[in-house]
């Protein structure tokens, strides 16, 4: 294999070429990339340097994501690869990395939404009939959670393009763990001004 | 908003801010900024600008420490950074003279400083390694004044 991340093959800064004076050390090795797909979950533990492990993810396909504007995270499952800046060929292929866009299962932040707020979320518009309210919504509380609920009914209030999200079951999320070294692929659901520009990425 | 000129989504790493609509504290424009200590006053631009720049040592994620040199700028032409030019005497001790001799220095220039041209002098402080060969980030620049040139001489 031979995969080396030395600096002493590459050109000095005037442009001469550095002669060869020793052979490649341990310490500046280098590993295949994991190129991490959506699947099962497969993952090869790694011995690193000082006996230490990294988790290299082959396949994954749940990860825990956050919402951040109300604070929680629940496990969900990874459907897709939406997007990517650096490269399309990872979209193509439906590479789990850092920073790539994917499309995750919304049905865990929905619960949790309906159990909190006690409201409807991602109500489909234009159906004819109004779809019966989830029982989640309109089981019986103690009084005080009641209380509790109501309190909580002025900022129950979720942003449009969210809404929309919700009604399809589908989030748009960013992954913001490395799948090849910690082996898991965690995420931060977007909103605001970054949903509004990945939307707009991906509609060209 | 003109600074999301990339494919991804730039934004400064660890501010928040999709914050919840109708949140009691929302500061529009909701950015940090760091004073990089020894002295030196983070402008005006890095406070108050939408740039955004993870090299930047005011609004970015780098430190500075080590040394902090001067120099004079060779050119701008690469993109965020600049090349800088130092000049210093070495004696020849046979001849009990001085010849000139200068290096050149990589240093990343934050977009906080605007309208900076070859010929300013600038300060810069030592930093971690931000790409081959850029191990500076610029701090300070003073410009170049011309006598006798109040009036723009360009134009």
């Amino acid at each position: 294999m031979g995969i080396s991340r030395d600096s002493r093959h590459k050109r000095n800064a005037t442009g001469a070429k550095r002669a060869q004076y020793r052979k490649k050390r341990k310490f500046e090795l280098g590993r295949q990339a994991a190129n991490t797909k959506l699947g099962a979950k497969r993952i090869h533990e790694v011995r690193t340097r000082g006996g230490n492990r990294k988790f290299r993810a082959m396949r994954l396909d749940a990860g825990n994501f956050s919402w951040g504007s109300e604070a929680i995270s629940r496990k969900t499952r990874v459907v897709a690869v939406v997007y990517n800046a650096s490269n399309n060929e990872l979209v193509r292929t439906g590479t789990l990395v850092k920073n790539a866009i994917v499309q995750i299962d919304a049905t865990p932040f929905r619960q949790w939404y309906e159990s909190h707020y006690a409201t409807p979320i991602g109500a489909r518009k234009g159906k004819g009939a109004v779809k019966t309210e989830s029982e989640e919504i309109n089981k019986s509380r103690s009084n005080h959670v009641q209380r509790k609920i109501e309190g909580r009914k002025a900022e129950a209030k979720v942003d449009a393009a969210l809404d929309n999200q919700f009604a399809a079951g589908r989030l748009y999320a960013c992954i913001s763990s490395r799948p090849g070294q910690s082996g898991r692929c965690d995420g931060y659901i977007l909103e605001g001004q970054e949903l509004a520009f990945y939307i707009r990425k991906l509609k060209k | 908003m003109s600074e999301q000129i990339e494919k991804a989504f730039q934004k400064q790493q660890g501010i928040f801010q999709n914050a919840k609509v109708g949140a009691k504290k929302s500061v529009k424009n909701n950015r940090w900024y760091k004073e990089v200590g020894l002295g030196f006053k983070t402008p005006k631009e890095a406070i108050e600008g939408h740039y955004i720049d993870k090299k930047c040592p005011f609004t970015g994620d780098v430190s500075i420490r080590g040394r902090i040199l001067t120099g004079e700028i060779m050119s701008t032409k690469m993109k965020r950074t600049i090349i800088i030019r130092r000049e210093y005497l070495h004696f020849i001790s046979k001849y009990n003279r001085y010849e000139k001799r200068h290096k050149n220095l990589a240093a990343h220039m934050s977009p906080c400083f605007i309208g900076v041209q070859a010929g300013d002098s600038v300060t810069v402080g030592q930093c971690r390694p931000l790409s081959k060969t850029v191990r500076f980030n610029v701090l300070k620049v003073q410009k170049k004044v011309v006598k006798g040139a109040k009036n723009f001489a360009k134009f």
